[in-house]
């Protein structure tokens, strides 16, 4: 019974026990699958994140490419402003055209994105396109290329003319001079620009790529800009040439000009000194008989040789009286010649103007008190002293004032002296007749007198002021006239400080 | 003490330029000793026999390496039309030994990679070898396997750096400096070893954009099926580009959007350019791309570009400072080589010289520094499972400083 029960119940138990486990297998599986889903919905969620996140990245390197793009282009147009820039200081560093097109270098191409280049200029002469500069070909291609450039010049010529800028990315896909223009330079891009210098021959600029086939608008309009700073660049070589030229020219000219007036001047000079040995000669010639001449007449005059009547003796006297004026008219000559020719030695000493002045005045005095003329002289204070020859300056006082005492019939005459610096400037005024205007230049030149009824009562040999004039410009001063007709002159001059 | 001489010529006649660099390199090297190499990077244009010829004349038998570039690296600026000379005098107790091997082209990449395995070996067994540096005249797209074969006999994780100055980005004509030669289709190389402390730092700037997606079939440097889609769906998708759009511009477009490829336990992603995309829509990588790999498209901006400049040097600074690998306590002086892709040269265009300025002002003052910009790079990669395997690199700027 007991093992009945037992087998039974054992039965039972194992029945429920595996029931139990089938419900509890059944809520594990349950809870499992719940997670399974849990985290299947989890996996979704990621791979949905993931897919959106792809999606994004795809967004980014969108944006990165455009991005890229446009940072590409600018940084392409900066390295290109950059280059322009260092191009157009290059080429107008030289006025030689020759050289313009050397300063092109590869490495300056490269920097904007080519690596070959020509440079063709019309030569109006010949006729033909002649090749100036060449980056990046070998001389077989270059021949090459020039050869098809001539076959077709008038076509190239008319796109000069036309100012037209034509390139791989300008001119039409069909276009089939495109093709032809890339066959003929061996490139994959290109842009070929017109060189426009407003003077002389004109021409065109090509650049050329095989490393870039991309090029952009912004590429051609870099080689526009270029081609025309070369334009600019050749026309002021040309401009330079030219004006290099006329200056030349000019220069030429001044220098023919200055040996025509050098020839001139000595043989102005060989007159003028011929003129003097002239003078001198003749006045030492002279001197000898006015010696004897004078000698005989004093002798006569002094009884020497008998008694002389009286109308002999005022003859004698007119004799000598005139004597006296001729040697001094021939010193005067001599002197005159003597400065001139460098012969007449200053004996430059330091000097007070003031004892000078009162000799001078002390020497006229007769004179002034003859025509009634006062005499003033007005020193300037602390007036320091001149180098001068002594002798010579008393000359030169004596004449100006003897010159106004016969050209003031009464009046007043004044010397003035004051320091002007390195120097000092004497004024000698009168109240006489004046001189024209017109005789104020030549007044100083030798033999020179004023025409005047007044002058033709006056004797005077010419000789006077351009003796003065001689021993002032011997001692470095100048001298100079200031006059008005019935109102007076002022003869002025300057003499150097001694110190 | 290192001792260091640089010269620099702008000029455009290669004669004139050879004789200038000469002269300068001479006068700059504080001391006259014995110089043991003259490194040499010019523009293509200088590549001449003359231009040799005038160099060895003047320098008298020194050994020299060098190569052409689009532009070169100097403390001076940075000058697509110049000439750079560095003349090298090692410290006490360091080594250096050079190498050439010719008609890489002809060669399996593994033998030649062996070859001047050999010829770089000579002279440094049972020394410690430091650090190689490889030139190359072009992209080779087999480089990394040259590198595996130079690795060979040279060690497993031997780090090598290289540079490839052209490739399918910028094609110029490039040859290499070795000796009196002008090589072409080779390969010349250095190893530094003995007392020197040398340290490397390599970065590119670029972030992953979008979700991750998996190769699903490539063939080396074809990715064929991205996401089992035609791999150009990619470009097209994120960049809005028609396939007849991207066959023209994927170049550029892929300059400043590469993809990157995962690599565990790195801090940046490898870059890869695409540089050609076929009718059926593979995209063609300069560098493989293993099938699997889990590749992002790129992003960057001027300022990541810089970063990364920044963090190249620091990177590079901080391996030489390892006190492990210091041989002197005494004074002590540094040389910066530098290695940019001409990629970021025109992507940075009027910022370019701020490369310079950063790895300037990360040095001590007064560094000397050369360089050379370039189409690809190679160097190892730093995450343990790499074991120090070089990898060939796109867009990258790279720092190498010696000091002794």
């Amino acid at each position: 019974m007991i093992s009945y029960i037992n087998g039974e119940n054992l039965f039972n138990l194992l029945g429920l026990m595996s029931l139990i486990s089938a419900i509890a297998l059944f809520f594990v599986l349950l809870l499992k699958s719940h997670k399974i889903n849990q985290l299947q919905e989890s996996v979704n969620n990621l791979k949905r994140s993931l897919d959106e996140m792809d999606e994004q990245a795809k967004l980014v390197v969108r944006t990165d490419i455009e991005l890229n793009k446009t940072q590409e282009e600018l940084d392409k147009k900066l390295t290109g402003l950059y280059t322009l820039q260092r191009f157009s200081r290059t080429i107008s560093s030289t006025f030689d055209e020759e050289q313009i097109f050397q300063k092109i270098e590869i490495g300056d191409l490269e920097e904007i994105g080519f690596e070959k280049a020509l440079a063709f200029l019309w030569d109006a002469k010949e006729r033909i396109f002649s090749l100036r500069l060449n980056v990046g070909y070998n001389e077989e291609s270059c021949a090459g290329i020039k050869s098809q450039v001539e076959a077709n010049k008038n076509t190239y010529w008319e796109s000069v003319r036309n100012e037209k800028t034509l390139s791989s990315i300008s001119m039409l896909l069909e276009n089939n001079e495109k093709e032809r223009l890339k066959a003929i330079f061996k490139t994959r891009s290109f842009v070929i620009s017109p060189i426009l210098p407003k003077e002389g021959n004109q021409g065109f600029l090509f650049v050329g790529s095989d490393k870039n086939p991309m090029i952009t608008i912004g590429d051609e309009e870099l080689i526009t800009i270029l081609a025309n700073q070369l334009g600019q660049a050749l026309e002021n070589a040309r401009l330079f040439e030219k004006t290099w030229h006329a200056h030349q020219e000019l220069e030429n000219r001044v220098e023919e000009r200055t040996r025509e007036l050098s020839l001139a001047l000595e043989e102005v000079k060989k007159i003028s000194k011929r003129k003097s040995d002239f003078v001198s000669s003749v006045s030492h010639e002279l001197r000898t008989p006015l010696t004897s001449i004078k000698g005989y007449a004093s002798i006569l005059l002094a009884g020497k040789l008998g008694v002389v009547p009286e109308e002999v003796h005022k003859r004698l006297d007119k004799i000598n009286k005139h004597s006296d004026e001729l040697v001094q008219f021939v010193n005067d000559l001599l002197d005159i010649s003597r400065i001139e020719s460098g012969k007449a030695s200053m004996k430059l000493v330091p000097q007070g103007l003031k004892a000078i002045l009162e000799e001078i005045s002390d020497m006229l005095s007769v004179l002034l008190k003859e025509k009634e003329i006062s005499f003033s002289s007005e020193l300037a204070p602390d007036l320091p002293e001149v180098l001068v020859d002594k002798e010579q300056i008393k000359r030169v006082f004596i004449n100006l004032i003897n010159n106004a005492i016969k050209y003031t019939p009464k009046g007043k005459i004044t010397v003035r002296v004051i320091d002007s610096g390195k120097q000092v400037q004497v004024d000698v005024s009168d109240t006489g007749c004046g001189i024209p205007e017109n005789a104020l230049e030549t007044i100083f030149e030798e033999f020179y007198r004023v025409d005047s009824t007044l002058n033709q009562d006056i004797k005077g040999t010419g000789l006077g002021l351009a003796l003065v004039r001689n021993i002032i410009e011997a001692h470095k001063g100048k001298i100079w006239v200031k006059s008005k007709v019935g109102e007076g002159s002022t003869f002025s001059f300057t003499l150097p400080n001694a110190f | 003490m290192l001792d260091i001489g640089i010269g620099i010529s702008s000029g455009k006649n290669a004669a004139t330029a050879a004789e200038e660099i000469s002269r300068l390199a001479k006068a700059n090297k504080p001391a006259k000793n014995k110089i043991d190499l003259a490194l040499l990077f010019t523009s293509p244009e200088f590549s001449s026999a003359n231009f040799l010829k005038t160099i060895n004349n003047m320098l008298g038998g020194v050994p020299i390496v060098g190569l052409t570039g689009p532009a070169v690296i100097c403390n001076q600026g940075i000058f697509k039309h110049g000439a750079v000379l560095l003349l090298l005098s090692l410290p006490e107790g360091a080594l250096l030994s050079h190498g050439c091997v010719k008609g890489i082209k002809t060669k399996p990449p593994r033998e030649a990679g062996e070859e001047i395995g050999d010829k770089l070996l000579c002279g440094l067994k049972n020394n410690t070898r430091g650090l190689g540096l490889l030139f190359f005249d072009r992209l080779v797209e087999d480089g990394p396997n040259i590198i595996s074969g130079l690795q060979d006999h040279l060690g497993r994780s031997f780090p090598c750096w290289g540079v490839f100055p052209s490739d399918h980005f910028h094609p110029i004509r490039t040859s290499l400096y070795f000796n009196q030669s002008i090589v072409t289709d080779g390969c010349a190389g250095i190893v530094l070893g003995g007392r020197i402390s040398c340290g490397a730092g390599m970065k590119h700037g670029w972030k992953p954009l979008g979700k991750p997606h998996s190769v699903s079939a490539a063939e080396a440097n074809i990715i064929k099926k991205i996401d089992g889609q035609p791999a150009v769906k990619l470009y097209e998708e994120y960049l809005a580009c028609d396939l007849n759009r991207l066959k023209k511009e994927i170049k550029t477009l892929s300059i400043s959007y590469p993809i990157g490829v995962f690599a565990p336990g790195e801090t940046e992603y490898i870059l890869r350019n695409v540089h050609n995309v076929t009718d059926d829509g593979s995209l063609i990588c300069q560098g493989n791309i293993p099938e699997g790999s889990m590749i992002r498209l790129m992003i960057s901006t001027k300022e990541t570009c810089l970063k990364a400049a920044y963090a190249a040097v620091a990177e590079a600074v901080n391996n030489v400072s390892n006190p492990m690998l210091k041989f002197s306590k005494t004074k002590t002086s540094q040389l910066a080589i530098a290695f940019s892709s001409f990629s970021r040269y025109n992507l940075l265009r009027r910022d370019t010289n701020r490369e310079l300025e950063i790895i300037r002002e990360s040095l001590a003052p007064n560094t000397p520094i050369i360089g050379l910009y370039s189409g690809c790079q190679l160097a190892p990669l730093t995450a343990l499972g790499y074991r120090g395997q070089s990898y060939l690199h796109n867009q990258t700027i790279s720092v190498l400083i010696l000091e002794g």
